[in-house]
């Protein structure tokens, strides 16, 4: 059970960083497809950095910084041209699909590249508690962060001044406007953030988790991650809940696999994309979108 | 600023284009991602000039080749004439992938099931069958986007990801070849395959594309219900005053985009393949909206823009084997033309 706990934890962590860069972003008023590729570019520049510096700091640093062009890329062309959102997300998401394995070819050529993979960073002393130190404080350093972001980002969100710009850009930025602020900057700088922090849930998946990266290896996490925020109502922390029922839901097909159930691990694969089209459907009419998402201003 | 004043939906719905010399906007828009290709060609160590000619002979360096650029682009052309059909009524779908994955298995699973000898008329029926399912999956999303407002952009989406495992799991069941190594179903008869012409390599696809294509841009411009497309895309509003349903519009151009998505999927198995195999689609969906997009959400101007993509493909291909430019290159120049196209044309309401 514990394990299974874990595995949950681990898995739901790459999309909580992605679905915290997707509130910032939906909250501003621009909706959020292009997590996919944001993540991508951050795993990618994770690793090279990583391998070619040999420090996970430069690797995470890169993946800050890359996830952020792809941010800064998407803010330009919604923001300022005022192309349509979810088609420039999705574009996004094929561009750096094809770049990262572009480069990864040309970069690497036929090497391998692996690197160590970020170890559990066990907080002393707490660790050692039955049941819940192993669960919660022997994880690796970034599912700590992802952690210590919800409540930066609630705080930011519901506490600070420029939290209450930011709701109000994605609700009315004419109001923002008429209040002293530049919505359009506010929009620019939440989308690249969005792409940054993204970026950081992309070095999860290759720097934490596994130690390389592969070609695609996102696989439709930013999609999840995406559903993720809407089913947990554009709020940190109930979007980094349902990230876990996601992970759980992942965790539990290796679980039915080993005991051996009788149900076909493709169906077991669709579960996360039924439960995310089931609960968005559950949640239907109450659902309530920024008001202004998606219009370019 | 947006308009307040005009309901929120005129506003949030209706991709719209800037229409005045649109051409020239997308031609510069190619050029310029032309241009950034050729730096990354640089990037990886290559003559960029070396490249494009590796990659233009070949495309079109002997009529093999001009053959697999058309069986390359007939998938393009269907899946994109009914995503620019859907985009005109401001129906973003982009659940290509799956529509073509589940005309895959309509396709397959008629032949499979086919009583008799397998004839033309099983082509047919495999054909009927391959547009139906796509239109079976295009409303399950429509059903789910107009009953429970999940946006049609998460709906068609998040299915593209299931319609893929579908088929995984299909393969591996009721349509799978057994002990094959790989998800693949048994080879098709040859009495289902797709009338070739003679002497070159490509099948009828292209032709029921072109035929498709050149159907839709009529129903668009010469019909009653493209009309109410029309009206729809640019403002609800004003469609629901006009007395027109929304929703019957995009019940309308959704299942007409799934059924030729759907029928592309078909034409890849009938006339590529000969067998469905696992992942066939993957990628589909985005070379749709590239193209339709590309075509300036014009059916018939979606013709010359699968052709291009269809080119551009092929070309990379032969440009990886030939000087060992990666071909993923091209799946970068799509994503670039795209992105420049966007900045240049369109424009919400």
């Amino acid at each position: 059970m514990i394990d299974f706990l874990a595995a949950a934890i681990r898995i739901a962590t790459p999309l909580v960083f992605a679905a915290l860069g997707g509130i910032l972003s939906e909250r501003a008023g621009v909706f959020a497809v292009g997590l996919e590729g944001m993540m991508l570019m951050g795993a990618f520049a994770a690793v090279m950095g990583a391998w070619a510096a040999g420090s996970a700091v430069v690797g995470l640093l890169l993946a800050v910084l890359g996830g952020g062009a792809m941010g800064l890329t998407v803010a330009i062309v919604t923001v300022r041209c005022r192309a349509d959102n979810m088609v420039t997300g999705l574009t996004a998401n094929i561009l750096a699909l094809g770049l990262t394995t572009y480069l990864l070819h040309v970069l690497a050529g036929s090497v391998a590249i692996d690197v160590t993979p970020l170890g559990a960073l066990p907080i002393p002393g707490l660790a050692r508690i039955p049941v819940l130190g192993p669960l919660l404080f022997s994880q690796p350093p970034l599912t700590y962060l992802a952690v210590a972001g919800c409540a930066a980002l609630s705080f930011l969100l519901y506490r600070t001044q420029t939290g209450l710009m930011l709701r109000a850009t994605g609700e009315n930025p004419e109001a923002v406007f008429v209040a002293g602020a530049n919505p359009l900057r506010l929009r620019m700088v939440a989308v690249i953030c969005c792409g940054a922090i993204a970026g950081l849930g992309g070095a999860v998946l290759s720097l934490q988790q596994v130690g390389t990266f592969t070609d695609g290896m996102t696989g439709g996490r930013g999609y999840l991650a995406l559903a993720s925020l809407i089913v947990g109502r554009w709020n940190p922390w109930g979007a980094a809940a349902a990230c876990l029922v996601f992970g759980a839901a992942e965790a539990l097909e290796f679980r039915l696999q080993s005991f051996g159930i009788p149900l076909s691990s493709y169906v077991v694969q669709m579960m996360p994309y039924l439960i995310a089209i089931a609960v968005l459907a559950g949640l239907g009419r109450s659902t309530k979108l920024p008001a202004a998402i998606g219009k370019p201003l | 600023m947006s308009d307040s004043a005009v309901s929120p939906r005129a506003s949030r719905y209706g991709l719209r284009l800037r229409t005045d010399g649109i051409f020239l906007r997308i031609l510069a828009a190619i050029g310029l991602s032309m241009v950034c290709a050729a730096l990354l060609v640089a990037v990886a160590g290559h003559n960029p000039l070396t490249a494009f000619q590796a990659m233009v002979m070949g495309a079109l360096g002997s009529p093999y080749q001009i053959g697999v650029v058309l069986n390359r682009t007939s998938p393009y052309l269907l899946a994109g004439a009914g995503v620019a059909l859907c985009f005109r009524a401001g129906v973003i779908n982009i659940g290509a992938d799956g529509q073509i994955a589940l005309g895959g298995i309509g396709a397959t699973a008629t032949v499979l099931a086919w009583p008799g000898p397998p004839t033309a008329i099983t082509a047919i029926a495999a054909l009927i069958g391959a547009a139906l399912c796509g239109a079976l999956w295009s409303g399950i999303a429509t059903a789910i986007n107009l009953g429970r407002r999940v946006n049609e952009v998460l709906v068609t989406l998040l299915l593209n990801f299931v319609a893929l495992l579908l088929v995984q799991l299909l393969l591996s069941g009721p349509l799978g070849q057994r002990g094959a190594g790989f998800l693949q179903s048994p080879p098709m008869p040859r009495a289902v395959w797709l009338w070739r012409v003679p002497g070159f390599y490509f099948h009828s696809g292209i032709l029921i594309g072109v035929i498709a294509a050149i159907t839709l841009s009529v129903l668009l411009w010469k019909t009653p219900f493209g009309f109410a497309v029309r009206v729809t895309g640019r403002s609800r509003p004003a469609a629901a005053y006009a007395g027109f349903s929304v929703a019957g519009v995009t019940w309308g151009v959704m299942l007409t985009a799934g059924a030729l998505a759907g029928l592309g999927g078909g034409v890849e198995v009938l006339g590529l393949h000969h067998r469905l195999i696992e992942g066939f689609s993957t990628g589909f969906g985005f070379k749709a909206v590239t193209v339709a997009l590309l075509g300036a959400l014009e059916p018939a101007a979606v013709i010359p823009a699968a052709l291009f993509v269809g080119l551009l493909e092929t070309g990379a291909l032969a440009m990886q084997r030939q000087i060992g430019v990666p071909s993923a290159l091209v799946v970068v120049i799509e994503g670039i033309t795209m992105l420049f196209i966007l900045t240049a044309t369109v424009r919400r309401a």
